[in-house]
């Protein structure tokens, strides 16, 4: 046992006792009892809560460790590791499709994205970038050695941007284009509008093309920016940026919006476009819900709103009901 | 009706038992649900396992995992946010804290050798156990098998390997 002579005897049982436990803990023979007593023992004591964390933080430190300390004992017989099996049927990963530049070529290569309706996906780009797309959305990626350059089609993407100060990161989405200064921020792009929240960090947005031009605008944390096609300016408001975010978790969260503009969002999660009659545009709807498709998810928009509902073969009419 | 699956049955039994354990581990009931609801969508969208020996103990088990995820997502946000304000910053006559992160950096690769050359310094057996659960990803049952020690000799080689470890960090 190595007992530096100044532990004290306190620290050092706590310490023993914390690494019982998180020995204990990772059999799969432990019980319910085993983690009920566990509980208990850190209740006891802050000090134990601490020596325990100090077990766990020199066990999540050694899983930087390089392939080379792994025993050679197992390399016999190499068996998947639970928890990656895991994470990996959780995260699927997605299949990248290379289009033009040929093998040799010094070009970068153009990497396109797709997601079928209804399913989210996270994507890893070369530079460490996030973006994880909802449904039904198309982008491509371009990592060049001068900038880094996404274009967004019907899509909509949070993008959590690793820092590279010689590769600004470009974002295209219709007649706007979004230049990354910060971290985490959503960009919807759908019929002919483009909205931008803010997460983490600042963005820029300017027109498409005027690259070192002024920014029409910079989002920092809590603003939304919203552009309609054609039109010159952009709209800047406050935004509950996880309520923007929502979707990433398989909900929708609206707070105090107007129907047409729930609707379009819901629109996203179809094939049949919602029209919604003009007197009830203007109804103001706070909900928060579960993505699913279109129909279900108006269908719980209607319990609780004078809402209605009528299903056409070519659309979805929504009105105030009577 | 059909039964629930065991690991959904245990949860709705479970779920206040599981929010008072993790809000006491991360300080925050808010985490704590937060925790708790992610358990429930991954044990919804999962086979039960072949293996499961208590269903409770699964839970408790993953939890903790997911627990241990977000932190390490908390630091590398931090890192990114971090670095990112470099750029943001820049321009103005203070020191942006560019240091701090590469003497970061720099520490936690020194500590990831210490204890990698601590691993290299313990008895054999006692370092090829700790190995083979960490690294290899073996359960006690399997490690035992394979150094033909008994499951308890193997939780006794871990132990000593990780109060080595600690040790090694905080002295």
């Amino acid at each position: 046992m190595t007992t530096s002579p100044n532990t004290s005897p306190t620290l050092e049982a706590a310490r023993e006792r914390a690494v019982f436990w998180h020995v204990r803990l990772a059999s799969d023979a432990a019980s319910e009892s085993d983690w009920l007593a566990f509980e208990a023992w850190l209740a006891e004591d802050p000090a134990h809560q601490k020596a325990y964390e100090a077990v766990e933080q020199v066990w999540a430190e050694l899983d930087s460790a390089p392939p080379s300390a792994r025993s050679n004992l197992a390399a016999l017989q190499p068996r998947p590791n639970r928890r990656t099996v895991l994470a990996g049927a959780v995260a699927a990963s997605i299949a990248a499709a290379a289009v033009g530049a040929g093998l040799w070529s010094l070009q970068p290569r153009t990497m396109v994205f797709e997601t079928p309706v209804g399913e989210r996906r996270l994507v890893t780009l070369a530079d460490g970038t996030r973006i994880t797309m909802n449904g039904g959305s198309h982008l491509t990626a371009t990592l060049g050695r001068r900038e880094r350059r996404v274009a967004m089609a019907d899509a909509e993407a949070v993008f959590d941007v690793a820092k590279d100060p010689h590769r600004p990161f470009l974002i295209e989405a219709g007649d706007r284009e979004i230049r990354v200064v910060g971290t985490e921020f959503n960009v919807l792009h759908h019929g002919g509008r483009v909205a931008v929240a803010v997460r983490r960090g600042v963005v820029e947005v300017r027109p498409k093309g005027a690259t070192g031009g002024p920014a029409a605008a910079r989002l920092t944390k809590g603003q939304m920016l919203v552009h309609r096609r054609g039109e010159p300016d952009d709209q800047v408001a406050a935004v509950d940026p996880d309520a923007a975010l929502a979707w990433t978790t398989g909900r929708l969260v609206f707070k105090n919006e107007r129907l047409v503009d729930v609707a379009a969002a819901i629109d996203r999660y179809g094939s049949r476009p919602i029209v919604v009659s003009p007197e009830a545009r203007d109804l103001k709807v706070t909900a928060v819900l579960e993505i699913g498709s279109e129909e279900a998810m108006l269908g719980s928009l209607a319990q609780f709103m004078p809402v209605q509902v009528e299903q056409r073969p070519d659309r979805i009419r929504l009105s105030l009901r009577r | 009706m059909a039964d629930p699956p065991p690991l959904i049955a245990a949860y709705m039994r479970k779920r206040g038992d599981l929010l008072r354990f993790f809000t006491m581990r991360t300080g925050s009931a808010a985490t704590a649900e937060d925790i708790v609801q992610d358990l429930f969508v991954k044990i919804s969208e999962m086979e039960t396992p072949a293996d499961l020996r208590s269903a409770e103990a699964f839970l408790y088990r993953m939890g903790s995992n997911l627990m241990l995820d977000r932190a390490k997502a908390q630091r590398r946000q931090a890192a990114r946010d971090h670095a990112w304000s470099q750029t943001t910053a820049g321009g103005g006559p203070e020191p942006v804290a560019a240091e701090p992160a590469q003497d970061e950096a720099l520490a936690s690769r020194q500590r990831l050798e210490r204890l990698l050359a601590a691993i290299d310094k313990l008895p054999p057996q006692v370092a090829a156990a700790f190995r083979l659960q960490k690294f290899d990803g073996l359960t006690h049952a399997e490690i035992a098998q394979r150094l033909g020690v008994s499951r308890s000799s193997v939780e006794k080689y871990i132990m000593t390997a990780l109060r080595t470890l600690v040790s090694e960090i905080e002295p």
